[in-house]
């Protein structure tokens, strides 16, 4: 028997580094350390789906990698008032379900699974990657509409979103995940494929840059692949990471999946 | 010369400084300062201290020869300006690719030892070649963001009711909140992307059947609170950016768990697009020396098929 405080534990003992007992995003989102795991989910947003799908498989205990109440801080005076906050805690109860989120000593770890996920699944090779850990990769060169159809044949997204000339050739990538999206205009990049990133009025305004290069002939290219499924991938490192020091119970990777679809 | 008394000369100068509280340009132009003047104190909005809507290039003392408004002052945009004649643009987004909205990259933070001050960027081709267009044409550019999105009613809203064709169901108050005729969702979808001219923007939470009739408007950039308040009165909500881990997830979790609620992203630009065009509508109304137009931006996205 093991309870969710043994798991946390466990976690932050082999993550090799001090945990930062400052962080507000790693910590319990519902229920307790003394909740007694039956089985552990990994996944990047705690959706009601996720959690449904988990109690289904025998998962009372949900690593997430995001929030679970719609915002960043996971503040529930916030969203308290809104029906479907009641009805998704009121299932958790119901179900025994504890989350504790892993999102900053995730991005902490060396190497990152967010990142090892994303080009694993993108079929970045390391033999591609400019220096270990650099998320900065030179391709044989491609086109920007290739390079896009491929992101989208390998993660299966309806709604990635590209800008930019789908004939510009491009060769240098630079990888971001989630929001943590690189500027576009590093001279050393072509093209830039990461999850999320703010249109405009932002630090660097990548899709407006993007449109003015196009205009002057400079190949650029801006790959969105969606928050969800640019992060989702790592979650899979993640849970057999979390397996290797909890052989009590069964870990899995339980998929969020993309929120959207795309019109024809 | 013009056959004009002295006498006659001043009078008409002292007319158009009664008219307006600051002095025209040579013959009788409109400078770019005035029109901002002339805007400040027609919006119906107090001026903030603090502000994005401010010169960005150009010198404001320049008479203006025609406006082009536009949710975001591209190259090309800047071109059809240039072709069209006009050289003040009003542009609702930043023109230099950043909040800092300056011809130079801002600096990179975060690098380098603490107690050095980081070294100017190196030069960028892209926005080097911007500003040498602006200053080629003797272009001005003004960003007009923070106070158009005050008015009253929200003209961005306002522009989205135009362009969808709403205006009939589309009451005496708010435009951003509207009740069409029942249709479903993938039938609204394919409306909004034909009426907005989306290329591959587009992105939608909740079931393609949903029958839908309360539409409410979210134009620009807008954060979970506005979702959630705006949510529980609509069927769905059509936006133009919000946070993936918030207003998306929230969607996401009230669909699945049996709310009969959806969401239609279509990006921020896309979205502003109509309220500019607005914009130009109203400015004919309070700058009547010259010609205001509307250049829209394409949607920047595009999705592999």
């Amino acid at each position: 028997m093991i309870s969710a405080g043994e798991v946390v534990a466990r976690i932050k003992t082999n993550l090799g580094f001090l945990w930062r007992q400052t962080t507000y995003r790693d910590t319990f989102k519902f229920g307790g350390p003394d909740t007694v795991v039956k089985g552990i989910a990994t996944t990047m947003f705690c959706s009601y789906d996720v959690i449904r799908r988990a109690a289904e498989a025998g998962c009372n205990m949900i690593i997430p990698h995001e929030d679970t109440y719609w915002n960043d801080r996971d503040d529930v005076t916030i969203v308290s008032g809104d029906p479907a906050y009641k009805r998704k805690v009121d299932f958790m109860r119901e179900h025994d379900i504890v989350i504790f989120r892993m999102h900053d000593h995730m991005h902490a770890q060396k190497p990152d699974f967010i990142w090892v996920g994303l080009a694993r699944a993108l079929g970045l090779e390391s033999k591609y990657e400019t220096a270990p850990q650099s998320h900065h990769f030179t391709l044989p060169e491609t086109t920007l509409g290739e390079l896009a159809a491929m992101c989208q044949k390998r993660l299966g997204d309806q709604a990635l979103r590209v800008v930019g000339d789908p004939k510009a050739k491009v060769s240098r990538l630079q990888l971001g995940v989630g929001y943590a999206t690189p500027s576009i205009n590093n001279p050393d990049v072509d093209v830039v494929v990461s999850g999320e990133q703010q249109e405009s009025d932002g630090f660097l305004d990548s899709p407006a840059y993007v449109l003015d290069a196009m205009t002057l002939g400079i190949p650029k290219g801006w790959i969105m692949l969606g928050h969800s499924v640019s992060e989702e991938q790592g979650m899979l490192e993640m849970a057999q990471w979390i397996k290797s020091f909890t052989p009590e119970v069964p870990v899995q990777l339980i998929r969020t999946g993309e929120p959207f679809w795309a019109p024809k | 010369m013009h056959p004009i008394s002295r006498r006659k000369f001043v009078a008409l100068i002292a007319s158009s400084v009664a008219a307006t509280p600051l002095a025209r340009g040579i013959g009788g132009a409109v400078t770019a300062q005035e029109v901002v003047d002339r805007i400040k104190k027609n919006v119906g909005v107090d001026w903030k201290q603090e502000t994005v809507d401010t010169f960005k290039a150009g010198d404001p003392s320049t008479a203006v020869t025609g406006i082009v408004t536009t949710a975001l002052a591209s190259l090309e945009v800047l071109g059809s300006a240039v072709k069209a004649g006009a050289n003040l643009i009003v542009t609702c987004e930043p023109t230099f690719y950043a909040k800092a909205d300056t011809p130079t990259p801002p600096v990179r933070r975060g690098f380098g030892p603490p107690d050095i001050p980081p070294s100017p960027p190196s030069p960028d081709p892209v926005f080097s070649a911007k500003d040498a267009f602006i200053k080629k044409h003797n272009l001005i550019v003004w960003r007009f963001s923070d106070h158009w999105r005050l008015r009253k009613p929200d003209p961005f809203a306002q522009g989205l009711v135009n362009v969808l064709g709403w205006s009939k169901f589309a009451g005496a108050g708010d435009p951003g909140h509207l009740s069409i005729t029942e249709t479903s969702l993938d039938t609204l979808v394919s409306h909004v992307k034909k009426s907005l001219k989306s290329r591959g923007g587009m992105r939608i939470v909740g079931d393609p059947k949903l029958r839908v009739q309360k539409v409410a408007l979210l134009p620009g950039s807008t954060p979970i609170q506005s979702s959630l308040k705006t949510l529980p009165d609509a069927d769905v909500i059509i936006a133009g950016e919000v946070r993936e881990w918030e207003s998306v997830e929230y969607v996401r979790d009230t669909v699945a768990l049996g709310g009969k609620k959806s969401l239609i992203l279509v990006g921020r630009i896309v979205s502003e697009n109509p309220g500019m065009q607005v914009c130009a509508q109203w400015l004919k109304t309070i700058i009547p020396e010259v010609a205001s137009t509307w250049v829209p931006v394409g949607d920047p996205y595009w999705r592999p098929m």
